[in-house]
């Protein structure tokens, strides 16, 4: 193996580390907002809400993520790479969010709105402090699998020429002609990252676990 | 104070109440008995609006609940409710699912609100439990802090329904002796159980219904003792 472009190109790495840092950040931010968004409107009454959110849901969990992102990055004029790459990401990730998190709530017993609701608490205040809190226990683990999917998933956005992790391994194999070894160093440091999330994640889950 | 008229509910085509009325005055305590599937919780749940009547109207205070425009939140503050299931909050601990509505709904200052949540757990024995979490507390300590959580919002009337069904027998009596000292204090009451003897002793009227009707009412002693229609007597010969 040879890895003598690494004094050379290491900082190629570094810098697609942090954009795809950068895009998975600001894709869980969005997507979960997102998905809590539409969680909620599919299990609303309001039939034109509910409608819209499984419409929605169906139809980015249907197609490839790819073709959304060329879409976004196609269909908008003069929407700067950076923006439509975390514009696609989120509303793809929003989806798979949105079915977590509705599973979740959808979890929590029945009882528990009723109660809360009986003692005249509104619809919002009761989804605040009763179903939330709770549901965030069934929420959490399948939400942690959902970021490290994101962290992975983020490598699509450097067919849109944006400079990730990704498209600077390719960069480096281009420039120098070794084809292998640098997708070695980025498949380590994918790993690094995704490793290092699913260890804190269970941390986090050991922790609530502990509270109740 | 509770005024139902002419109400019906219906499951799909399964009607489980069929044009129900009866008028609940301040400082009533109305026990409603029957066989499974007489509608009897379904009732008790109408008049709080948890289940949507299909028909009719529940008279509350002089408000129409089951106006659409009403605001629903507002008088379910004023009616307290009591579960089966007790339905205690798992993530909060006691004296947080006694003060979590006084605080967020009344906005009572926090030293206020712990004051009377703690003055509540004293009233039901269990203020030694107050940082306790449900899961540490036995089905009849449960089912206090539920009466407690409900009291804590100052309701005009409580709602039971079957209270001590999902009760081992030895803890019954804990929290039968809790609603007959919230009958004495004047309280007024809509209980749904199965607990004949309760009934008998601190009921002012006892409803019987049978396939979503209230086929008979009256004092206890009248209904207990000297039942007119089959139906009550074919019942109360199956549980007394």
């Amino acid at each position: 193996m040879n890895f003598s472009f690494l004094p050379k190109y290491y900082q190629f790495f570094i810098s697609g580390t942090g954009y795809t840092l950068f895009i998975s950040a600001l894709t869980v931010v969005f997507g979960l907002m997102g998905g809590l968004v539409l969680a909620l409107m599919k299990t609303s009454k309001n039939k034109v809400l509910k409608s819209f959110a499984v419409a929605y849901i169906e139809f980015i969990r249907g197609t490839p993520l790819l073709i959304q992102l060329y879409i976004v990055y196609y269909g908008i004029s003069d929407l700067p790479m950076l923006a439509a790459g975390v514009i696609a990401m989120s509303i793809n990730s929003a989806a798979y969010i949105a079915e977590i998190i509705r599973a979740g709530i959808g979890a929590v017993d029945k009882g528990q709105m009723e109660a809360a609701r009986s003692l005249g608490m509104p619809v919002f205040l009761t989804y605040k402090e009763i179903i939330i809190p709770q549901a965030m226990k069934n929420i959490l683990p399948a939400l942690g699998n959902e970021f490290i999917v994101l962290i992975k998933e983020s490598a699509i956005v450097s067919v849109i020429g944006i400079h990730d992790l990704m498209y600077n391994t390719d960069t480096v194999r281009g420039n120098t002609f070794i084809a292998f070894e640098p997708l070695v160093i980025a498949a380590l440091i994918y790993f690094v990252l995704t490793f290092t999330l699913s260890k804190l994640l269970g941390k986090v889950e050991r922790r609530m676990r502990v509270s109740d | 104070m509770i005024e139902i008229k002419n109400l019906g509910k219906s499951f799909g085509k399964l009607e489980v109440l069929k044009n129900v009325s009866h008028t609940i005055k301040q400082g009533e305590v109305v026990v409603i008995i029957g066989p499974s599937g007489s509608g009897k919780s379904t009732l008790l749940r109408c008049l709080n609006m948890l289940e949507q009547p299909t028909s009719g109207q529940i008279i509350f205070e002089g408000d129409c609940l089951t106006d659409p425009a009403i605001d629903i939140d507002v008088h379910r503050q004023k009616i307290g409710m009591v579960f089966q299931q007790f339905n205690l909050f798992p993530h909060k601990s006691v004296i947080d699912n006694i003060t979590l509505a006084p605080l967020k709904l009344k906005r009572l200052p926090k030293m206020v609100a712990m004051e009377k949540g703690e003055a509540l757990l004293k009233s039901v024995g269990l203020m030694d439990k107050r940082d306790a979490y449900p899961n540490q507390l036995s089905g009849g300590q449960k089912q206090r802090i539920a009466i407690a959580r409900a009291l804590a919002m100052e309701p005009d009337v409580m709602l039971f329904d079957e209270p001590t069904s999902a009760l081992d027998p030895e803890m019954v009596g804990e929290v039968l002796d809790i609603m007959k000292n919230l009958a004495k204090n004047g309280m007024t009451m809509v209980i749904v159980t199965h607990e004949m003897g309760f009934a008998r002793e601190v009921a002012d009227r006892v409803l019987f219904m049978d396939e979503g009707q209230i086929v008979e009412i009256g004092t206890p002693e009248e209904l207990f003792g000297n039942p007119k229609e089959v139906r009550t007597q074919s019942f109360l010969s199956k549980v007394l």
